[in-house]
C-alpha cells in the first residue's frame, strides 16, 4: 500500500490496469451469435417523381443512382447464423442467398448470391460495417430496375 | 518499561493538550506517582525542548525588513503569463490528485472506445463506411463498382446482357444508373 | 486593539498592502521555523519561506475564511517544503556543516562545559534523527513541537485525519527516542 502513496507509481499502476482491462474487454468482446440481415427490394425508375416515404433512411444513398422515382417493393429481415445462410425471395422471380462468414473489427463478411430462377446472376463477397449496408442493383423490373439494399447487424 | 508502555501514547496526548479534563487529571495523578511514566514524560519534554530550542534560535535570526523586501521583490516581479495558468493548474490538480486523474482519464477513454462496440445506441443508425468488395463474379455480365464518398455508399451494379434480356424494360429505363 | 488575522486578510483582499505586510510580520519567523524543521537547511528554508508568502499573496483573494489564516498559510508552507524536499539532494556532510552554523549562532552559554558539549551532541543527533524521518512524520512533529498546533489543525494543514496525526506523532517520537536514548 505504501507504493500507492507515490504518485508516479499510482499513474503507472492504474494505467497498466486500465490497459489490461481494455484488452480483456476486447478479447472478451462477445462474438455475435447471429447476423440480422435485412433486404430492401426497391424499384427505381424514371416513370414519375415519387419517392416512397418508407425509403427515407436510404434516400441519400438511392439518389446516387440518379433515378427519379423509388418505390419499396419488399422489406424483409432474417436472422442468419454464422457460417450458415438464408435465402430471401426477391421480386421478379429472383432470390438472394446471404451467408455471413466472419465478424472482425466490427465488420461483417458476407457472401451474397443473386439468382434468377436457377440461374446465378452475381456472386460477391463483401465486408461491411456492422449495421451498415451496400447497394446491389441492375436487374430489370417493372419498367425500371431492381435495387437491393443489403444490410447486416451482428447480434 | 514494565506495565506502563500502553500509557506512553496517552502521555503524549496529555502533553499535547488533547485529553479531556477528567482523563488529563487522572493521568497527571498517575504520572506524579509512577517512576516509569515520569521518565517517559521527561524524555518527551526533553526532545520537544531541544527541537524547539534549535529552531527558535535560528528563526530569531530572520529579521523582518530584509525578509519583507525579498517577498516584495517577488510580488513586484513580472511573472511570465503562463506562470499563473500553471499555478492554477497545479492548485486544481496537485500531484496526488493528478496521479488519480491521469489513469482515470486513460481508463475512461479506453472504456469509451470499448463501449462503442457494446452499446448499439452509441452508434448512429445508418452509419456506414465503405463496404469492401472482396470478390465479384457476374457470370460474364458487365458489372460496375461505385463508391460514393458523401454517403460512403458502395454500389454493385449489374448491367443487363445487351442481347435479348427484357427489351421492354430497356425502352423505359436506362440499363444503368446515371453515375 | 490589534486587528485579527481575518480582518487583516479582508484588508489585503481590498488591496491594502500594509495589511499583508502586518501578516508577514506576524508569521514570518514561525513559517520559517516550520520550513526549517522540514528542510533542515537554512538557505533553502529562507527561500521557501519567502515563496510561501509570495504564494499566499497571490492566493489571498481566494481565502474564504473556512480555516484559520495560519493553518491556510502553514498548508502552503508544508506543501512547498515537501516539493523542495523532493528536489533536495544533499549529502549528510553538507547537512551537518549547515546545522553547525545554527549551533554556533546560539547565544546560550552553559556554565558547565561538559553539559554544553552534551547538549551540542544531542542537537546534532536530533537533527540527524529528524532528517531520517519521512516527510509526513517530519511535518507532524515539527508542527506540533514548534507551533503547539492541535491534532485537528495539523490534520487540516496536512490533509489527514486526527487519528493519522496521532499515530504519526507517536511513531516519530518513538523513532527519535530510540535514536537519542543515550542522550535523554
Amino acid at each position: 500500500m505504501m507504493l500507492l502513496k507515490k504518485p508516479l507509481l499510482r499513474v503507472l499502476l492504474f494505467s497498466l490496469l486500465s490497459l489490461l482491462g481494455a484488452s480483456a474487454a476486447g478479447i472478451a468482446q462477445k462474438q455475435p451469435q447471429n447476423v440480422q440481415v435485412r433486404i430492401g427490394a426497391i424499384l427505381a425508375s424514371n416513370k414519375n417523381d415519387e419517392f416512397d416515404s418508407r425509403l427515407k433512411p436510404l434516400e441519400k444513398q438511392l439518389r446516387v443512382l440518379k433515378y427519379r422515382s423509388y418505390r419499396l417493393l419488399k422489406d424483409e429481415s432474417q436472422d442468419v447464423p454464422w457460417q450458415g445462410n438464408k435465402v430471401f425471395e426477391i421480386p421478379g422471380g429472383r432470390s438472394l442467398m446471404v451467408a455471413p462468414q466472419e465478424f472482425q473489427d466490427n465488420r461483417i463478411g458476407l457472401k451474397v448470391r443473386l439468382t434468377e430462377g436457377q440461374k446465378p446472376l452475381l456472386d460477391t463477397t463483401v465486408r461491411i460495417s456492422n449495421k451498415g449496408n451496400f447497394i446491389l442493383g441492375g436487374p430489370p423490373q417493372e419498367g425500371g430496375v431492381l435495387v437491393l439494399s443489403i444490410s447486416a447487424t451482428a447480434q | 518499561m514494565n506495565g506502563c508502555e500502553h500509557r506512553v501514547e496517552a502521555i503524549e496526548r496529555w502533553l499535547d493538550g488533547e485529553l479531556n479534563g477528567a482523563e488529563a487529571e487522572s493521568l497527571r495523578a498517575h504520572v506524579a506517582e509512577c517512576a516509569e511514566c515520569g521518565e517517559a514524560r521527561r524524555r518527551l519534554e526533553k526532545i520537544q525542548q531541544t527541537l524547539q530550542g534549535v529552531l527558535l534560535a535560528d528563526a530569531q535570526q530572520i529579521k523582518f525588513q530584509p525578509f519583507w523586501r525579498a517577498v516584495q521583490l517577488r510580488i513586484n516581479e513580472k511573472q511570465p503569463w503562463y506562470h499563473e495558468a500553471l499555478e492554477r493548474l497545479r492548485d486544481t490538480f496537485p500531484a496526488s490528485r493528478a496521479a488519480w486523474a491521469v489513469p482515470a482519464v486513460i481508463a475512461l477513454l479506453l472504456a469509451a472506445v470499448s463501449l462503442e462496440s457494446y452499446l448499439p445506441f452509441w452508434r448512429s443508425s445508418g452509419r456506414n463506411s465503405f463496404a469492401t468488395v472482396e470478390s465479384i463474379d457476374a457470370y460474364g455480365r458487365n458489372v460496375a463498382l461505385l463508391r460514393e464518398y458523401d454517403t460512403k455508399t458502395t454500389v454493385i451494379w449489374l448491367y443487363q446482357d445487351q442481347e435479348g434480356e427484357n427489351d421492354a424494360a430497356e425502352e423505359t429505363a436506362p440499363s444503368g444508373p446515371a453515375f | 486593539m490589534e486587528p485579527t488575522d481575518l480582518e487583516l486578510v479582508k484588508q489585503c483582499q481590498a488591496g491594502e498592502m500594509s495589511a499583508f505586510q502586518e501578516l508577514v510580520s506576524r508569521y514570518h519567523q514561525k513559517v520559517y521555523m516550520v520550513i526549517l524543521g522540514l528542510l533542515r537547511n537554512r538557505e533553502d528554508a529562507l527561500e521557501v519561506a519567502q515563496e510561501t508568502f509570495f504564494r499566499a499573496y497571490r492566493k489571498i483573494s481566494g481565502f474564504q475564511g473556512g480555516s484559520s489564516f495560519y493553518t491556510w498559510l502553514y498548508r502552503i508552507a508544508v506543501n512547498l517544503s515537501i516539493d523542495a524536499q523532493r528536489r533536495q539532494k544533499r549529502n549528510p556532510l553538507d547537512f551537518r556543516e549547515t546545522m553547525d552554523g545554527v549551533l554556533e549562532s546560539q547565544n546560550e552559554v552553559a556554565r558547565d562545559p561538559f553539559a554544553d558539549l552534551h547538549d551540542k551532541e544531542l542537537r546534532e543527533k536530533l537533527n540527524r534523527a529528524i532528517n531520517d524521518l519521512t516527510p509526513e512524520h517530519k511535518a507532524v512533529i515539527v508542527l506540533r513541537t514548534i507551533e503547539g498546533l492541535s491534532y485537528k489543525d495539523i490534520g487540516e494543514i496536512l490533509g489527514c485525519s486526527e487519528g493519522t496525526v496521532m499515530s504519526r506523532l507517536h511513531y516519530a517520537r518513538k523513532k527519535l527516542q530510540d535514536k537519542l536514548s543515550a542522550f535523554l
